[in-house]
């Protein structure tokens, strides 16, 4: 019996459509992956589903739901399903519980006003609910005295106390680490095999992979291809879809390693605390011109603080870093993860960029001169920062770096918020630049497959540094 | 905990200022300090100068400026005001009985300003940009250009001059109570409702806020589980700090009406340099500030735990 | 307590036009007005006490015969007067001491912001009513009295502005890139901070209006016979019946130019 059907959905906004007619079944036991970029109108399609679209955007088509025929230019009567047909849940879990109601109150008002429950069965509900997911004694907690794990099992919890079947899934793994990201793949299936469907949208192939089913590859509003997802991604048939597959890091070709140049630092023995905890110890490297000093690991294990400590913008608690003598004061220059948030925003980019340029004795021209180099069309400079997307201000921030001519750069998870394709063109201008200008670079990112094929070498950081190959103390001195 | 040692400080540091402003008010008077301090608490008849000189080395008036200020704050600390020097009764007594007509006038302006501006605050804010929101922006703007006088001033010509509903001056009886409170409120529910409907219209767009309805809340349910104890926190926040403006209402409200309360008294005591009188006055009023802001934060930590952190 | 900002948000376009628009006729009227129509604000004539519109009176006379016209004209222009030297004053004073403390921390901050503390539990019109039985001279109490009130909230917006503002990857950035102090006070704190000032001076000439027009209205304000709106309004009360239009030209005068301050600051985020 097919628990979703979906059919002719578009989406348009005042009568310029920006979803072209996508349809879509849910079938018991069989996740459905919507995979697409930014843009692609992947989440559009799920709204259009729930009936959560903005105000200024129209929908049409037609959704079963079970015995329920609804009609997606009216969203109104998607209301009564939510929570009892349809679950949905939220992108970021920890924005989406109610920061003033304990974890377990905010499962049993579902299970009481939804279901229907008495009070005192509701709340027993609930804490079997959570002890189910592994979150016993929790419940009395709120919601920032949960890690954004804990958030997630208890937004599932939530979201399934009314007894939906279907359960839409939009981008569950936004800004998560590898291992949290197969955490809350392997949540969903098992809420899939208590029996209902499975609706997952994601820009993620890892998680994609993780899901399996079916898949449907949106992009710019249209469906690209379609089909079971692992036949999908073991063998596209579409261009697009093969671009969007090689850019997964799983798919990359190994960065051929640089022969090292001069030394650029030399970091003996640091440690670094957060809030009394000893983040790392005992970590000691070199670092030299054209070398990629991966560093990977979980969230919260101190690789930004690293960074920092290098960048000398925090102070070690133990240890020290030299940095190759005859370096200016400005050699050392950092990349950042959100570089909407790194440049002025009041401030169109020329202005800001020519100010670097005339600081470090060059001009114009030489903006000029590599913007194509990095493929960004002049235009982008009479912008703001936050009227460019992330792939090209990404690229910008880099010119701004190169105005500087570095020799060591501290790149800070600078693709996590970027497509797979955008990231891969970024990371490849990345090395570049360690080749061409003879660069250090440390780069951090959560995502190991990222790390292992770009980095000279991996220094990962956390409690579960044993499960990579190289730990912590074997870096010593290996970065020659 | 943490926040209630940052009111204690900024207790002593309002009745240091206090203590400050009042001695340099002191120092300023014109004539013999002394003498004036003397009359007041002897009474014109009985001064002397033998009189004025107890008074002049108990206070330190003639001496260096730095030990007297000390001399001045110590009394202030220990509460020690003096008398006045209108009435010669101590300062602590006459505050006494104008407190309590002070605190009645206020309270029920406040509550009159509750009732009316959150809960167009909040409808309004369920819905912005909606007829509502619109028109109680309107509303709210001009209220808030009309200073608490020319409320007064308006509610006293239309309903008390020109139609005679109301009195325009007593005290007493619950009639009394409409216009000065009326006045005082009217600029109230504005911020309120303002405040109200930014943070409903803030809450609402939040994403727990939708997270409620998709899990199957009403409308209904989520706005009384989810919406009010969220929009409780900010207006508590500035109800608190709108307890200036709420004494500067009260302090020009009651001049205006002959409302025999603490800010009528202020502006008699500042108008005939009675310096005990204002120190003492304004001293209780700084130090309600501070109470009742302490009491809204211990109420906003027990709402929302994240403060208590 | 100090995390209680309110971030104050520009206002629509629209709204700005009208509020600019009515700040200019209510300016244009005090400063024009007894150009075009000249005449004494102080010179009495008991034979036309409370008598009509005439030309050289527009506004008719008061009950001691003297032209409200004029009166008006002169009292739209002391207040305002005083209250944007006091804002000026107060912003330019809460500007460098907001940007100071959030720049140096420490001790330097923890005295602005508790000294500020203290003052924001103090009703202004007490402060200024202090400050005015202490200094010679009416107008100059008040400009320093709201001096001394208004600065509080500059320094309070500046110094929130600012904090978060240094703490910003953007301003790392820039001191990364080898920029100094006063390049990203430039480029990144005054853009900032600026809609705001500008927000909250009018917002600040707004209250001082109120207060200077506050405590001319209870008496312990400005003196007879200098023409002050509460002052006029309060000696015109009395003869409502007799004049109505009296008393409601600065009732009205006073309202335009609060509503049109109001509206030029547009509302405040919570």
């Amino acid at each position: 019996m097919t628990l979703l059907n979906a059919e002719d959905i578009t989406v348009s906004q005042g009568g310029t459509p920006i979803l072209h007619p996508v349809s879509l079944h849910l079938e018991p036991g069989e996740p459905l992956v919507i995979l697409g970029e930014t843009g692609s109108g992947k989440s559009l399609l799920a709204q259009a589903i729930m009936g959560t679209l903005p105000r200024d955007l129209t929908a049409r088509g037609r959704v079963a739901l079970g015995d329920h025929l609804l009609d997606a230019a009216r969203p109104n009567g998607f209301r009564p399903l939510w929570g009892r047909q349809i679950a949905v849940l939220p992108q970021e879990p920890w924005l989406s519980l109610d920061p003033l109601m304990r974890a377990s109150g905010q499962v049993a008002e579902a299970h009481r006003l939804v279901r229907g429950l008495g009070k005192g069965e509701a709340r027993a509900q609930a804490t079997s609910d959570l002890d189910r997911l592994g979150l016993s004694g929790a419940g009395a907690r709120y919601p920032h005295e949960l890690s954004g794990g804990m958030a997630q099992r208890v937004a599932i919890a939530a979201a399934r106390a009314g007894g939906a079947r279907v359960v839409i899934a939009d981008e569950p793994t936004k800004g998560l680490d590898a291992a949290r990201r197969d955490e809350v793949a392997d949540l969903l299936l098992a809420e899939l095999a208590r029996g209902g469907g499975l609706l997952v949208i994601t820009h993620d192939l890892a998680l994609a992979r993780r899901v399996g089913g079916r898949m449907i590859v949106l992009r710019e509003g249209r469906v690209v291809e379609t089909g079971a997802t692992a036949s999908v991604m073991g063998a596209p048939t579409q261009a697009y879809t093969r671009d969007l597959i090689a850019a997964d890091p799983e798919n990359w070709a190994l960065r051929t390693p640089a022969a090292p140049g001069a030394p650029v630092l030399t970091a003996t023995g640091l440690a670094a605390d957060r809030g009394g905890a000893r983040l790392f110890s005992g970590l000691s490297f070199d670092l030299a011109e054209g070398r990629i000093l991966g560093v990977t690991g979980p969230s919260g294990c101190g690789k930004s603080t690293l960074g920092d400590v290098v960048l000398g913008l925090l102070r070690a608690s133990e240890g020290r870093v030299d940095k190759a003598k005859g370096l200016t004061a400005t050699a050392f220059q950092k990349l950042y993860q959100d570089p909407v948030a790194a440049f002025p925003r009041h401030r169109t980019l020329e202005p800001t960029l020519l100010d670097v340029a005339r600081r470090h004795g060059q001009s114009q021209a030489r903006i000029d001169a590599l913007m194509p180099r990095l493929g960004l069309a002049p235009v982008l400079l009479t912008r703001r920062p936050d009227a460019v997307s992330g792939g090209e201000l990404q690229r910008l921030a880099l010119l701004r770096l190169l105005l500087v001519r570095p020799k060591f750069i501290f790149a800070d998870e600078p693709t996590s918020r970027l497509d797979p394709i955008t990231q891969k063109q970024v990371i490849d201008l990345l090395c570049d630049m360690a080749e061409t200008e003879g660069c250090a670079i440390m780069l951090v990112s959560h995502d190991p497959a990222l790390v292992a094929r770009t980095a000279d070498h991996v220094l990962s950081l956390g409690p579960d540094a044993a499960n990579v190959d190289v730990t912590p103390p074997r870096v010593a001195r290996a970065l020659q | 905990m943490n926040t209630l040692i940052t009111r204690g400080i900024q207790a002593l540091m309002v009745a240091v200022l206090i203590g400050a402003a009042t001695f340099a008010m002191m120092r300023a008077l014109p004539g013999d300090a002394a003498y004036r301090i003397a009359a007041g608490r002897y009474g014109y008849d009985n001064v002397d100068t033998a009189a004025a000189d107890a008074v002049r080395d108990e206070l330190g008036l003639g001496g260096p400026a730095l030990p007297a200020f000390l001399s001045w704050l110590g009394d202030l600390l220990r509460l020690d005001f003096g008398t006045s020097l209108v009435t010669g009764n101590p300062v602590i007594e006459e505050i006494g009985h104008q407190l309590g007509a002070s605190m009645a006038l206020a309270g029920v302006a406040v509550l009159l300003s509750l009732v009316l501006g959150p809960p167009l605050g909040i409808l309004a804010g369920l819905r912005p940009g909606g007829v509502l929101d619109r028109l109680l922006l309107v509303v709210s703007t001009g209220l808030k250009a009309v200073p608490q006088f020319l409320m007064a001033l308006i509610l006293i010509l239309i309903l008390s001059v020109q139609f005679r509903l109301l009195p325009a001056a007593g005290h007493g009886e619950a009639r009394h109570f409409i216009l000065p409170a009326l006045a005082l409120a009217l600029g109230l529910a504005a911020v309120n409702a303002r405040i109200a409907r930014d943070a409903m219209a803030r809450i609402g767009a939040m994403p727990f806020y939708s997270f409620a309805q998709w899990k199957g809340l009403s409308p209904h349910q989520t706005l009384w589980r989810h919406g009010l104890r969220n929009v409780s926190v900010p207006l508590l926040t500035y109800l608190g700090l709108q307890f200036v403006t709420l004494v500067e209402g009260v302090v020009v409200v009651e001049a205006v009406f002959g409302w025999p309360g603490i800010g009528h008294a202020l502006v008699h005591a500042i108008f005939s340099r009675d310096v005990p009188m204002v120190q003492g006055t304004a001293l209780c009023l700084g130090l309600s500030f501070v109470l009742i802001n302490a009491v809204i934060d211990v109420l906003t930590q027990r709402i929302d735990p994240r403060r208590a952190t | 307590m100090s995390d209680a900002v309110m971030i104050p948000r520009p206002a629509g376009h629209a709204t700005r036009w009208i509020g600019a628009t009515l700040v200019a006729t209510v300016l244009v009227f005090s400063l024009i007005g007894p150009l075009a129509v000249p005449g004494d604000p102080f010179a009495q004539s008991l034979m036309k006490a409370l008598s009509g519109p005439e030309p050289g009176a527009p506004l008719g006379y008061d009950h001691l015969g003297r032209s409200i016209f004029h009166r008006l004209a002169h009292a739209l222009r002391l207040s305002p007067a005083i209250a944007i030297a006091a804002v000026l004053s107060a912003g330019l004073a809460g500007l460098v001491l907001g940007t100071v403390a959030a720049a140096r921390g420490g001790w330097t901050d923890r005295i602005l912001t508790t000294l500020a503390d203290a003052l924001l539990a103090l009703p202004g019109l007490l402060l200024v009513l202090i400050v005015l039985a202490i200094l010679p001279g009416t107008a100059f109490g008040f400009w320093a009295g709201l001096s001394l009130v208004l600065w509080v909230e500059f320094f309070r917006l500046t110094r929130a502005a600012t904090r978060e503002v240094l703490v910003s990857p953007a301003v790392q950035a820039t001191r990364l890139l080898g920029f100094g102090p006063i390049y990203i006070f430039r480029t990144h704190i005054w853009p900032e901070i600026a809609p705001m000032m500008l927000t909250a001076a009018a917002f600040g000439t707004a209250t001082a209006i109120m207060a200077i027009a506050a405590l001319g209205f209870v008496h312990v304000g400005m003196r007879a016979p200098t023409p002050e709106l509460g002052l006029m309004m309060v000696e015109l009360l009395p003869y409502w019946r007799e004049a109505p239009m009296a008393l409601l030209s600065p009732v009205i005068a006073t309202f335009a130019l609060l509503l049109s301050l109001t509206l030029l600051a547009g509302s405040r985020e919570t």
